[in-house]
């Protein structure tokens, strides 16, 4: 297993809090970790630091074995991670253009782009809505079309963040299925979530972050 | 009778096609409409970085571009007058009392109000739009125009406002265009004219343009809210 991306400590203080007091940490290539946690444990924020949103003191950060600088990360990084918010946010335009955005930041050309974005629709299951403006999707549907904006482009580690949360039924069966394949695809992910089916998926590695330390499960 | 008589005579003056008339309303629409799209790009970038970033002193020019929403027009102009004038700073530019002053009294008079509003817009957008924006790969450029392309609404909103408030002011475009006929009259320095020269038909036709385009305003500012989602 080549490493992905790792640290030697992870801090972040929310005033006089200590938030994340996490030592080190790796992440493989083409494996995939769940982390849980009580609500405000720093889950979100775990994640939103590794994206770049959020800043953080990471020690001995590096990506492919490269030391890399949090809230800097070069070009090649940042491409190669997404990161999809709880409740994902659409652009108020189409389906289509949603999926095809990041494809589009990365200059594909038009025809290249049509094509993947149709693949990435049909994995999704999402072909019916491809028109559609997000004000017309339910939440999972909103999910499924975040999580084939991000397969689109071919990341090399996922960063989930509660993907399930507030699904229930038939939105949130759908959810876990592209979540189960892309871990059966030999996908780099790391998930926080609460959910059980999510959390025992098969070749999950399981972490438990608590009082700002990460505990393997 | 008198009222009536001159309503109907501002109707006959307009549809005559009376040329002095709707060289006015040209030169108006001209100034003004050249003024927005020079203020726009500025304003809108002032308005978003200000929203977007933290920088010593940022509270201050806030306070300063809210001040300058109710800034007398008359005061810009007379300070546009003091620096164009032959012996001002900028009096080797000859500009004064020509369109393109009018043009660069107005740009200052819309800028606040298009910064306000672009402020606002960003200010309100979902912090997520930038966040998705950015994580998919968007560069700093593409990540601003999509926060800005998603309040689109809003930011428009203030280009149709910052239009109301220099297609109708008088007091900048009087001192530094200085009311030539056919050259720097618009509708408003030729209204606050005619009607002192008590030749209110022609006042009353110009008034008349003049709320047709703050009638067209506003339905389009009704239409912008409704498809904006906003009540």
């Amino acid at each position: 297993m080549s490493t992905l991306l790792s640290f030697a400590r992870l801090r972040k203080r929310f005033g006089e809090r200590q938030l994340l007091e996490l030592g080190a940490f790796e992440i493989g290539e083409g494996e995939a970790y769940v982390i849980t946690g009580d609500n405000g444990s720093g889950k979100t924020t775990l994640l939103r630091i590794l994206a770049g949103l959020e800043p953080g003191d990471i020690e001995e950060f590096r990506y492919r074995g490269t030391p890399v600088t949090q809230g800097r990360l070069p070009e090649n990084a940042r491409h190669d991670m997404v990161y999809v918010h709880q409740h994902p946010y659409l652009f108020h335009t189409t389906v289509v253009h949603n999926v095809g955005y990041g494809l589009a930041a990365r200059g594909i050309a038009r025809a290249e782009r049509r094509r993947q974005v149709d693949e990435a629709i049909a994995w999704a299951g999402v072909d019916h809505l491809r028109s559609l403006p997000p004000s017309k999707l339910s939440g999972g549907e909103k999910q499924r079309v975040a999580l084939a904006r991000a397969k689109v482009l071919e990341p090399h580690l996922f960063l989930l963040d509660e993907p399930t949360a507030n699904l229930d039924g038939e939105a949130r069966a759908q959810v876990i299925a592209l979540i189960r394949q892309l871990v059966q695809d030999k996908n780099s992910l790391l998930i926080a979530c609460h959910d059980r089916e999510l959390i025992e998926l098969p070749g999950m590695r399981r972490f438990h972050l608590e009082k700002g330390k990460l505990i393997s499960a | 009778m008198e009222m009536l008589l001159t309503i109907r005579q501002a109707f006959a003056l307009l549809f005559s096609g009376d040329p002095e008339l709707w060289t006015t309303i040209w030169i108006s629409l001209r100034v003004s409409l050249i003024a927005l799209a020079i203020a726009t790009p500025v304003a809108v970038t002032v308005g978003y970085a200000l929203a977007q970033t933290r920088f010593p002193g940022r509270r201050v020019l806030i306070v300063l571009i809210q001040g300058l929403l109710s800034f007398p027009t008359v005061v810009v102009g007379l300070v546009l007058y003091i620096l164009l004038t032959r012996q001002g700073p900028l009096g080797s530019w000859q500009l004064l009392f020509t369109q393109d002053a009018m043009i660069i009294g107005q740009a200052v008079i819309a800028f606040p109000v298009l910064a306000a509003f672009a402020l606002a817009a960003v200010q309100g957008a979902d912090p997520r739009a930038h966040e998705t924006a950015v994580s998919l790969g968007a560069s700093p450029l593409r990540a601003a125009l999509t926060t800005l392309l998603e309040v689109r609404f809003a930011v428009v909103a203030g280009v149709f406002n910052g239009f109301g408030r220099v297609i109708s002011e008088v007091g900048c475009a009087m001192m530094v265009g200085g009311n030539i006929a056919g050259v720097t009259r618009n509708i408003p320095t030729a209204i606050a004219l005619e009607t002192s020269k008590g030749d209110f038909a022609q006042g009353v036709a110009l008034g008349m343009v003049l709320m047709l385009f703050a009638l067209g305003i506003s339905i389009a500012l009704g239409l912008l809210q409704g498809r904006g989602g906003l009540k």
